[in-house]
C-alpha cells in the first residue's frame, strides 16, 4: 500500500513534466492545427545552449533558464518560417515531414555544439526530500507540479482572456475573417508559435534539471513522451494537456515498479494507441472538451 | 561492380519496399509512421523461417510477407477508422509497440550446438542462409531487383486496374469515394494488407541480407524516412519513393566527406524540395504531362 502510494506520487510529479511538454504541443496543434515533429529537438537546442553556457562559463541557473528558454524560441522560430509559414493550410502533411527533416539539423547541430554523448546540466534544487509520514517528496518535484499548474492556467487565460488570445481564436475559427477585420494573422501565428516553444523551453530546462544530465535523446524523448499525453488528454486542450501528462505519469510509475523499463515504455504506447481507437477524441475531447478545446470554444 | 556498390544497392532496394509500403498508404490518402512495425515482422518471420525451421529462402520470404500482411489488416481493422493525424499517431505507437516486444521476444533452438533465434533486446543472429547455400552478393542483389521489379510490375497494373482507380478516389475524397458506391473500409483495409504485405517482403530480404536484425532498427526514424521518400520522389507514380530512396541513400553516400553536416545538409534539401513542390518530384501533374507527351510522340509516329 504505501508502495502504491509512493509510486503514484512519483508518477503524479513525473507525469507534470509530461503535462508541461504536453502543452507547448498542443498550444502549437490549436493554432497550426498541423503536427510539429521538430518541438521536442527544438527544446534541445535550447537545453544544449543552456549547458553549453553552463559547461563553458559556469554560468548561474537564471542565465541557464533565459538561455535554455531563448533558444527553444529561436529553433522553434526557425521551425515555424520553414516549414509552417510557406506552406498552404491543406498540406499538412508537408509540414509534417518537413517538421522531421528539421528535426535531423537541429539533432545534428545539437551534437556539433557540444559532441559527448552526455553532459552535466545544474540542478534545480537541492536538499533533502520532504517526509510526509513514510513519504518522499522530492522539492524539485515539487517545484516542478507547480509550474505545471501555473503555467497552464497563465496560457488558459491568454488564450481565453487576452485581447491577443481572442485574435487568435479569431484566426484558428475563419484565417479570412480575421485577417479582414484587422488581425494580422501571419506575426499573431508566429508570436504563438513562439509563445509554445517558451512553455516547452521551460519544461525542457525543468525535466533536465531534476535529471541534472542532457543526452542527444531528450529531443526525441521530449517529442515522444509530449505527443503521448497531449493525445490521450484530447488534441488542443490546455486542462488535457496537463490532465494526459498525469494519467501517462502514473501509469508509467506503476508499470515501472512492477515490470520494469521496457515495459513501461510498451504500456505508454499501448495506453496511446489504446485511447486513439478506443476514444480518439482523449479525455477531455468530447462534448464538454469542445468547449475547452482552443477554437471551438463559442464565446 | 565491386562489393561496395553492390551494397548499397541493396540497401537502396531493399529500403525501396518500405518506401513503396508507405506510398500505398499514401495513395489512399493516409500517412503511416508505421511501415517499419511490418517491416520488422517480416523480418523476424522470415528469418525465423529459414534459420530456425530450415525453410527454403523463397517461402520464408513469402511466410515474412504473409504474416506482415496479416498483421496489417488486423492493425488496419480498428485503426482505419481514424483519419490523417489520428492515424498516424496510431500506426506510429503500434510500431513501437512492436519494436519494444521485438526487445522482449525470446525464441532460441540449439542449432549446431549454438543457440540461435531472437533474443530479446540483443536481435536476432546467424540468419546464415545466402552463406549455406552459396548465394553471393550479386546473385542476391539480382534477386533483390527482381522482386523489385515485380512489385512495381503490380503497381503499373493496379493503377491501370478498377483497384487503382478506387484507391486514389479514396485518397481525393472519402465521402465522395463513398457515395460513388466504393467499399471505402474493405479497399482501405486491402490497401493496409497489401502495404504491410510489401514492408514484410522487404524486411525478409533485408534480415537474409545483413544476416542480423536488431530491434532497435526499427525505430521510428525508418518509418518517417520511409514516408518522406515518397513525399520527395513524388505521389504521381510508384517510381517517385524509388526516386526518393535513391535521392537520400544516394546523397547520403556522396556527401559524406561533409561528415558532421550530412543531416543538416539533407535536412534542409528535404524541408525545401516540400515547399517547392509539396506533393513531391514527381507528383501527378508531371506524370500526367510524361505520358500525354509519350502518346503524342506515339501517334505522331503512326501518322
Amino acid at each position: 500500500m504505501i508502495d502504491f502510494v509512493q509510486n503514484t506520487i512519483d508518477g503524479v510529479m513525473i507525469g507534470a513534466s509530461y503535462g508541461l511538454l504536453a502543452l507547448g504541443f498542443t498550444l502549437i496543434f490549436g493554432v497550426m492545427r498541423r503536427l510539429n515533429l521538430s518541438y521536442g529537438p527544438s527544446i534541445m537546442i535550447g537545453a544544449y545552449l543552456g549547458t553549453l553556457i553552463y559547461v563553458q562559463f559556469s554560468a548561474g541557473p537564471v542565465a541557464v533558464v533565459v538561455m535554455t528558454v531563448l533558444g527553444a524560441v529561436l529553433a522553434g522560430i526557425y521551425v515555424e518560417r520553414l516549414c509552417f509559414a510557406p506552406m498552404a493550410a491543406s498540406a499538412g502533411i508537408a509540414s509534417m515531414v518537413s517538421s522531421f527533416a528539421i528535426w535531423m539539423q537541429l539533432e545534428q547541430a545539437a551534437i556539433l555544439i557540444l559532441p559527448r554523448h552526455t553532459y552535466p546540466f545544474p540542478p534545480l534544487a537541492t536538499g533533502a526530500p520532504l517526509e510526509l509520514g513514510p513519504f518522499l517528496l522530492r522539492i524539485d518535484h515539487l517545484m516542478m507540479l507547480a509550474c505545471a499548474l501555473l503555467l497552464s492556467a497563465g496560457v488558459q487565460y491568454v488564450i481565453y482572456r487576452s485581447r491577443f488570445g481572442l485574435a487568435l481564436r479569431a484566426i484558428i475559427g475563419n484565417p479570412v475573417a480575421a485577417h479582414l477585420v484587422g488581425i494580422d494573422v501571419k506575426t499573431s501565428v508566429m508570436l504563438a508559435f513562439a509563445g509554445a516553444s517558451a512553455v516547452g523551453g521551460i519544461a525542457g530546462y525543468l525535466v533536465l534539471a531534476i535529471d541534472q544530465q542532457v543526452t542527444p535523446m531528450f529531443g526525441m524523448w521530449a517529442t515522444m513522451k509530449g505527443l503521448i499525453a497531449m493525445m490521450i488528454g484530447g488534441l488542443g486542450s490546455i486542462p488535457g494537456a496537463i490532465l494526459g501528462g498525469l494519467v501517462l505519469g502514473v501509469v508509467e510509475a506503476h508499470s515501472l515498479w512492477h515490470f520494469g523499463p521496457q515495459v513501461r515504455d510498451l504500456v505508454a504506447y499501448l495506453l496511446l494507441f489504446a485511447c486513439l481507437v478506443l476514444r480518439p477524441s482523449g479525455i477531455l475531447g468530447d462534448a464538454p472538451a469542445a468547449e475547452t478545446s482552443i477554437g471551438r470554444r463559442s464565446a | 561492380m565491386d562489393d561496395y556498390l553492390i551494397g548499397v544497392l541493396s540497401n537502396v532496394g531493399v529500403i525501396s519496399f518500405i518506401a513503396l509500403s508507405a506510398y500505398l498508404l499514401l495513395l489512399i490518402g493516409e500517412i503511416s509512421f508505421g511501415q517499419q512495425a511490418f517491416f520488422a515482422i517480416g523480418a523476424y518471420a522470415a528469418g525465423i523461417a529459414t534459420a530456425l525451421w530450415g525453410w527454403p529462402l523463397a517461402a520464408g520470404l513469402a511466410w515474412g510477407a504473409a504474416v506482415a500482411g496479416a498483421a496489417a489488416v488486423l492493425v488496419g481493422v480498428p485503426t482505419l477508422r481514424l483519419h490523417g493525424l489520428y492515424f498516424a499517431i496510431a500506426t506510429l505507437a503500434f510500431a513501437e509497440m512492436v519494436r519494444l516486444l521485438c526487445e522482449l521476444f525470446r525464441y532460441q533452438i540449439t542449432i549446431d550446438g549454438e543457440p540461435t533465434g531472437p533474443n530479446g533486446a540483443d536481435g536476432f543472429r546467424n540468419i546464415r542462409y545466402i552463406f549455406e547455400n552459396d548465394i553471393g552478393p550479386l546473385q542476391f542483389l539480382v534477386l533483390i531487383y527482381a522482386l523489385l521489379a515485380a512489385a512495381l510490375l503490380g503497381f503499373m497494373l493496379m493503377e491501370r486496374s478498377r483497384l487503382g482507380v478506387a484507391f486514389r478516389m479514396i485518397g481525393e475524397d472519402v465521402a465522395l469515394a463513398g457515395l460513388q458506391g466504393i467499399a471505402v473500409a474493405r479497399f482501405k483495409v486491402l490497401a493496409a494488407g497489401l502495404a504491410g504485405a510489401l514492408a514484410g517482403i522487404g524486411g525478409g530480404l533485408y534480415a537474409h541480407l545483413t544476416t542480423y536484425v536488431e530491434p532497435r532498427i526499427f525505430d521510428v526514424m525508418l518509418g518517417v524516412h520511409s514516408l518522406a521518400y515518397g513525399l520527395i520522389g513524388g505521389l504521381g507514380t510508384a517510381l517517385g519513393p524509388l526516386l526518393g530512396v535513391l535521392i537520400d541513400i544516394g546523397l547520403l553516400e556522396s556527401i559524406r566527406s561533409l561528415a558532421g553536416y550530412r543531416m543538416i545538409i539533407f535536412g534542409g534539401v528535404v524541408a525545401f524540395l516540400l515547399i517547392v513542390r509539396p506533393r513531391g518530384l514527381l507528383d501527378e501533374t508531371v506524370v500526367h504531362y510524361v505520358r500525354r507527351t509519350w502518346y503524342q510522340i506515339g501517334r505522331g509516329r503512326g501518322n
